[in-house]
């Protein structure tokens, strides 16, 4: 089977920011938000002249067949768009990934060649009011209809909410509790007793249609069921958590940097006390130049996530978390400097930042919240450490302690992962992991470790990733001037973390000194790359 | 009926800065397909699509100029050709329309040669004239439209000063095109840029085009760069608001002034 090559990813990354340039300019983006209403036909229309749905449809079934790699690139770009937009589309692939996952090769070849044919609009239906990151509450029921000793069909009963696409999708993949446990379900939208709410009145992403749905006795044909095999429904949700999570984390990359670059355009042409805000240390170091290292940390840890997952499909369920917390906080926290950075301009909605710091937020929620990512990277990694005795961070700062180049910030990561084992040793000496605060903490520093790990190495590898605007001595510095700065938290808020839940301080001194050190050079390189990014977005 | 297009690879201009020397700054700067060749290219897929024809793409750059082939194969064209070797690096536009006419003959037969205007890092507009010098057939520069009349004769639109020409020409021909304002370059769609990965995209060095490699890359360019600069900025122009009988009278004075009228 033919896969997508890099080049053809540039360019459908190109054809998309044509079509948006084209079709969908921010006033009339700016419009529909007002409205709180994108027409389907418009999405559909999106389908039918890119063919941008077909990218999870097998070959086989008219599709392309894509991966991880194809499917991040696209959900940048489309971040970088309209976050609405890129919601209703990502809606469609990840309402057709239980019948990738879980389904019969008859259900792919009959679901898929229709969706490929008729563009169908698909929404993935498993939040409950009761059942939001906890599954397990799940109170939607699916009964046997059984005749002649054969179940022939089920009853479904209850009901579901924010469900993107919920009003306007075509084909709903549903989660419902079968007498063998949860199981996915195929329910067309014209279904007797299938009924949607009205769209809800969201902060953001307004473009993107979320809504209630309600079952009232829904039957639908034994067939319907993915996989024809009831209680498969979480072992193939969760198949995917690590690959859709990852998804979102490039959809904040895009809306991040989006928001970003609208900023520097603005401070390259406005001019205060005689010259443009984009010449001002301060402005720069602080509204600009940090979120743009994050930008490219993100990418590399993005990048090096969605290689593996070409290559093993599905899992790598702590690495999804790392991208989708990192990438939605970093983009979060750069809309709402972006805003800063316009000033008064930035709280109108003339400017398209004001636009991206409400749509952002959700990057923050769904998919799971922040914190349920703190939790699952937390587990994921505290098992690691408990596996390796320890060793798992330091086995990282061996690594970067054998990098010979100097200027990748290596030596600085290494004393930071050094430090990030030691604080999570002294968790476990003292039982620290019993308070949740802790865990959740835990998880903000192994995530930003991980990430300053991934774009180190990427700058060792001497090579950019798809995507990335810069050269490797840009990298470089980025990765330097993060590695400096990751590892200075981890020792000060280790220390802290680890000291606030004890009687007697912990006599670690989690390489504080040392990694203070490391700081020197860091206002130097700033202003390196402050120069690189104003040049860059100069016209 | 075959179509030949030559297309060339640019940095963005729109997005592209200058250093103080006068050189592109070209860091982050995107590369892509010349507009007016893409526009080129938007023209021979019209004529496929009424008569199909056979379109084939040729380009010469480094290896990165295959993205630009890929773009148009994606587009609908059948075939492409890069001319890529360090023999060619360095070339002005006759060693280029040199290296390129003789692709071009390699690549025939061939009715129609499409090129852009001109390539808007370097606005020379040479290379396609001079290809169509180098190969002896007929040239029209500057079109903004061709429309194929009969099977072997071709009207085209010429912009001239104040207007348009339409001129009748039999083939073979080249005609070098400029993009109308109002028109929307077209890109493919994801299907057509995934099929177009199994389209015959070919390279080739002055080898394969039997090309003197004394008549091509610097050494083989008569052209020499002595000096780029940025031309001086115009001073601010001084704006008159008197009545019209004291401001032609105030020009007249200003004109005497400068021995521009006695």
């Amino acid at each position: 089977m033919q896969k997508i090559d890099a080049l053809s990813r540039k360019l459908m990354a190109e054809s998309l920011r044509h079509y948006a340039k084209e079709n969908l300019p921010f006033d009339t983006l700016r419009q529909y938000d007002g409205e709180n209403y994108f027409p389907p036909q418009k999405v559909k229309e999106i389908y039918k002249d890119l063919g941008i749905n077909l990218l999870l449809i097998p070959q086989e079934y008219g599709g392309l067949a894509s991966s991880t790699s194809d499917i991040y690139r696209v959900c940048q770009e489309l971040g970088r768009i309209d976050l609405g937009i890129a919601t209703a589309i990502f809606a469609t692939f990840l309402g057709s990934d239980p019948i990738n996952v879980g389904g019969t090769e008859e259900q792919k070849k009959y679901w898929f060649t229709k969706m490929a044919r008729e563009n169908l609009l698909v929404a993935y239906g498993a939040t409950e009011a009761d059942a939001g990151s906890d599954l397990v509450a799940l109170k939607t029921r699916a009964e046997q209809i059984i005749k002649d000793g054969k179940i022939t069909h089920y009853k479904i009963n209850g009901s579901k909410m924010w469900i993107s696409n919920g009003e306007i999708a075509d084909l709903y993949t549903i989660l419902a509790l079968t007498p063998g446990g949860p199981s996915w379900f195929l329910v067309p939208k014209d279904t007797p007793g299938f009924t949607q709410l009205k769209h809800e009145d969201k902060h953001g992403i307004r473009l993107a249609n979320t809504a209630g749905l309600c079952f009232e006795n829904v039957i639908v044909p034994a067939e319907n069921l993915i996989g024809l095999k009831e209680g498969q429904g979480f072992l193939q949700a969760q198949a995917v958590f690590g690959y859709t999570r990852l998804m979102v984390g490039a959809l904040a990359l895009g809306a991040g940097q989006e928001a970003i670059e609208n900023a520097i355009v603005y401070a390259n042409n406005r001019v205060q006390a005689a010259s443009p805000l984009s010449h001002k240390q301060g402005y720069m170091h602080k509204l600009i130049v940090p979120h743009y290292i994050k930008f490219e940390a993100a990418r590399a840890f993005i990048d090096k996530t969605a290689k593996i997952l070409d290559i093993n499909n599905h899992g790598q369920a702590t690495e999804g978390a790392i991208a989708k917390y990192y990438a939605s906080r970093a983009a979060n926290s750069a809309a709402d400097d972006a805003i800063e950075a316009f000033g008064g301009f930035g709280y109108t909605k003339d400017f398209p930042v004001e636009k991206i710091k409400r749509d952002v937020k959700i990057t923050c929620i769904y998919e799971g919240t922040s914190e349920i990512m703190e939790m699952t990277i937390y587990r994921g990694r505290w098992q690691e450490h408990l596996k390796t005795r320890g060793n798992f961070y330091l086995d990282m700062a061996r690594e970067m302690e054998n990098i010979k180049e100097t200027d990748l910030g290596a030596k600085a990561l290494a004393l930071g992962l050094k430090a990030l084992s030691e604080v999570l040793e002294e968790c476990r000496l003292n039982r620290l992991t019993r308070h949740q605060y802790i865990t959740f903490e835990l998880g903000r520093l192994i995530a930003n470790a991980e990430v300053a790990f991934a774009l180190v190495k990427q700058a060792k590898s001497g090579q950019v990733v798809e995507g990335c605007p810069f050269n490797i001595n840009i990298i470089k510095t980025m990765a330097r001037v993060n590695a400096k700065n990751v590892s200075l938290d981890i020792a000060l808020a280790g220390a802290k973390l680890v000291n606030s839940a004890l009687e007697i301080p912990s006599e670690k001194d989690f390489y504080i000194t040392e990694i203070t050190k490391e700081s020197v050079g860091l206002v130097k390189d700033m202003d390196a790359l402050s120069i690189v990014l104003r040049d860059m977005f100069r016209n | 009926m075959d179509i030949i297009v030559c297309l060339k690879q640019v940095p963005n201009t729109a997005k592209v800065k200058m250093n103080q020397d006068g050189t592109l700054l070209r860091a982050g700067v995107p590369s892509i397909l010349n507009p007016c060749d893409h526009f080129a290219l938007a023209k021979a897929l019209e004529i496929k699509k009424k008569t199909g024809a056979k379109v084939k793409v040729l380009s010469m750059g480094p290896s990165q100029a295959a993205e630009v082939l890929r773009l148009a194969l994606a587009l609908g064209a059948d075939e492409a050709y890069l001319l890529c070797d360090k023999a060619f690096a360095g070339s002005d536009t006759w060693a280029t329309a040199y290296a390129l006419s003789r692709a071009v003959k390699k690549i025939a037969p061939f009715n129609l040669i499409l090129c852009g205007q001109m390539a808007i890092d370097g606005d020379t507009a040479q290379t396609g004239p001079e290809i169509a010098g180098q190969l002896n057939i007929p040239q029209i520069t500057f079109c903004t439209d061709i429309e194929l009349k009969q099977k072997d004769t071709l009207l085209a639109t010429k912009l001239i000063e104040g207007g348009h020409q339409i001129l009748e020409v039999s083939l073979p021909v080249l005609i070098t095109l400029t993009t109308p304002h109002n028109f929307a370059l077209p890109y493919p769609n994801f299907k057509a840029i995934f099929e177009a990965q199994q389209k015959p995209l070919f390279t080739w060095t002055p080898n394969d085009i039997e090309a003197d490699v004394s008549k091509l890359g610097i050494s083989g360019s008569p052209t020499r760069v002595v000096k780029i600069y940025p031309p001086a900025p115009k001073q601010k122009g001084q704006v008159l608001t008197l009545s019209a009988e004291e401001t032609a009278a105030k020009i007249v004075k200003i004109l005497q002034e400068h021995k521009v009228v006695k």
